[in-house]
């Protein structure tokens, strides 16, 4: 039923992962195997999750970021989400979803700018 | 605008937690709630029907439209004949899950919306009633 599925696409030397707009639970819990998988064979630097079409992100849904991005940065790689719509940013602070420890940029332009920059920023 | 026709829909898949959030978008655009607040609602009832999966295995969604004067809202109900939960108070609190969640699930569907009741006891099965309000 649900033909939405994830994309990862390598740019110079970075994972671009995009989420479809409301992905069901499976494809929730591909992210992982999808990114981890597409690290190592692309040696990849970082990846950069566009969310921007996503309209829901509930605990599940950030809870798979977070450890996905946990996941990253122990094969040395970064992380950042890019994209988060307005009203996503207002419910994902009320229900306390902080994704701690990711770095998050407006848009993927600006998060590639940060991506393919000389130095990453230190982590927090 | 068309007023919302009352509805439900089964919860038993996962496809259906993907189901229960476009029904309650829509529900919730025709009353006439703005971006994020048709967000707060699809949000909360995004983790309450994936509580009914869970938990329960299955259920059920209903949905209607509220009407009192000066105000329009959305109510939203979950039912199932799961385990129940023993301690409200103590799903309340954020943090805390019996699953392998986050445990913002309830409270965070409690902080989205104008009101939360639970109906439940151990053995019993659950009902959580959601409303949202918007003045007119």
């Amino acid at each position: 039923m649900n033909n939405e599925s994830i994309s990862v696409i390598k740019v110079r030397d970075i994972l671009m992962v995009t989420m479809p707009s409301d992905p069901d639970d499976s494809t929730i819990s591909s992210l992982q195997n999808k990114v981890l998988t597409a690290m190592e064979r692309t040696d990849a630097k970082g990846v950069i999750l566009d969310i921007s079409t996503v309209e829901t992100l509930d605990s599940f849904f950030a809870r798979t970021v977070s450890e996905t991005a946990q996941m990253v940065a122990l094969m040395g790689g970064r992380t950042i989400v890019a994209g988060m719509r307005p009203a996503v940013a207002v419910t994902a602070t009320q229900i306390g979803l902080t994704l701690k420890n990711i770095e998050t940029s407006l848009n993927v332009e600006r998060a590639l700018d940060a991506a393919t920059a000389e130095r990453p920023r230190d982590p927090r | 605008m068309n007023p919302v026709l009352p509805g439900e829909i089964a919860i038993k898949s996962e496809s259906d937690i993907v189901a229960a959030r476009r029904t309650v978008r829509d529900a919730a655009m025709q009353v006439g709630f703005g971006m994020t607040d048709v967000t707060r609602i699809v949000t909360a009832a995004s983790e309450l029907a994936r509580n009914v999966f869970k938990y329960a295995g299955e259920g059920a969604m209903t949905w209607r439209q509220l009407e009192e004067p000066g105000r329009m809202g959305i109510e939203l109900r979950f039912i199932d004949h799961g385990p129940g939960i023993a301690d409200v108070q103590l799903a309340l609190q954020e943090g805390y899950s019996t699953g392998a969640g986050l445990g913002l699930g309830l409270p965070g569907a409690k902080r989205l919306m104008d009101e939360l009741d639970i109906q439940t006891a151990s053995g019993q099965g659950t009902t959580i009633t959601l409303k949202k309000w918007r003045m007119i």
